[in-house]
């Protein structure tokens, strides 16, 4: 038994259901969830019921899809391993072989949802999003996500009671209607505005809070994002950015290879930092996987000094 | 210990630091903790890289033990 079923339920449900079809997982998922105390088990049974209730039905897709995700991502692994960067350098490439392909982004985001439960350092980000960024929101925050995606962050904080507006912006149509989807799975408020925008031609906005988890890895100007993304955040305001060092993805395209460049990149676009989280892959310690060049989810909480 | 087992039982060591047993040919990945899908994948790149050889795709995934492997090694090393 890899988790006490009578404690959370809905992970041993998710472990039960994935092992089923990805049987030679069960040492990864012992190593996912071995030393884990309890409040962290106790969110994880959170995610886990999240994953299950955007899913509905289709919840056997969702660890197929997972089990298609870990395998393709061995494949991006072994070329990073051998070259030093990842497969892909320019947006347009990433378009091509991924973001114009439905099916593959179907199959990449439902594999996606379910690396927020199986993938410790996913998991402890979304944790530190609820409770470091959006507990000490002021109230009557305005928030905005760029990259809304699987619709997690954004549920967190669009469900916080401090949640004034929320809206999340996205240049893919696909990926608007997956995260609406999620969002009605849910429930929630009703009043979120969900809506096509290119970040580099961004509507007239502005807002007092803003999530840009797993974006800039995908942008070949990255600090540009973030510069208008400066721009639209008020004075006094707070921003979550997460993402992954040395983690070779089919549409990764910029690569950080320290979590410091991360934070170097949001405080020289005028951010300044108020907390850090420095998130190791499962079962590896963050010195072991900075020694390794293995992937670390660096979530960064900052804010724009008036 | 012969020379390929010697170099390939630095790499073990030093990529999969938790493990404390003996490193034999019988070695597999499931006594190791540390040697999941992905530090399996982290293992055969560095052994290229030590030994200056490339294994394909489907070489990667057959190795059963570490025996078979220190084999794989020393055929593509006489091949060269």
């Amino acid at each position: 038994m890899l988790i006490a079923a009578d404690k959370f339920r809905n992970i041993a449900n998710a472990i039960e259901l994935q092992l089923d079809i990805f049987p030679e997982h069960r040492t990864y998922l012992e190593k996912r969830f071995s030393g884990a105390d309890e409040a962290s088990l106790r969110f994880a049974d959170h995610v886990a019921d999240w994953v299950m209730r955007i899913a509905g039905e289709d919840i056997g897709r969702i660890w197929e899809d997972y089990r298609w995700l870990s395998e393709m991502v061995l494949e991006e692994e072994l070329h990073f391993r051998r070259t030093g960067a990842y497969r892909l350098s320019t947006f347009e490439e990433a378009f091509a072989q991924v973001y114009s392909n439905r099916q593959f982004m179907s199959r990449y985001m439902n594999g996606l949802l379910a690396s927020q439960l199986w993938w410790r350092n996913h998991t402890e980000v979304l944790r530190f999003f609820r409770d470091r960024f959006v507990a000490s929101n002021v109230s009557g925050f305005s928030h905005l996500e760029i990259g809304p995606g699987h619709g997690l962050f954004l549920h967190l904080a669009a469900s916080s009671p401090g949640c004034a507006s929320a809206e999340g912006w996205d240049i893919s149509d696909t990926s608007l209607e997956a995260t609406r989807a999620a969002l009605k799975a849910l429930g929630g408020r009703g009043d979120l505005h969900l809506r096509k925008a290119d970040l580099f031609a961004p509507p007239k906005a502005s807002f007092s809070s803003i999530t840009f988890s797993e974006v800039l890895e995908h942008l070949e100007r990255p600090q540009e994002a973030l510069r208008i993304l400066h721009g639209l955040l008020q004075d006094g305001g707070r921003i979550f950015v997460n993402a992954p060092v040395n983690s070779p993805a089919p549409d990764h395209i910029y690569l950080f290879e320290a979590p410091e460049d991360v934070v170097r990149m949001v405080e020289s676009a005028g951010f300044a930092i108020v907390e850090t989280l420095f998130a190791p892959c499962t079962g590896a310690t963050l010195d072991r996987a900075r020694r390794l060049k293995l992937s670390i989810s660096t979530a960064i909480i900052a804010t724009k000094q008036a | 210990m012969d020379d390929t087992l010697q170099k390939v039982a630095g790499i073990i060591r030093d990529l999969f630091d938790e493990y404390d047993g003996p490193i034999t040919r019988d070695l597999t990945a499931a006594s190791v903790p540390q040697w999941d899908s992905l530090g399996h994948v982290q293992l055969m790149v560095a052994v290229e890289q030590l030994m200056g050889i490339r294994f394909k795709s489907d070489e990667i995934r057959s190795f059963a033990s570490l025996g078979d492997l220190i084999d794989a090694i020393d055929r593509k090393k006489v091949a060269t």
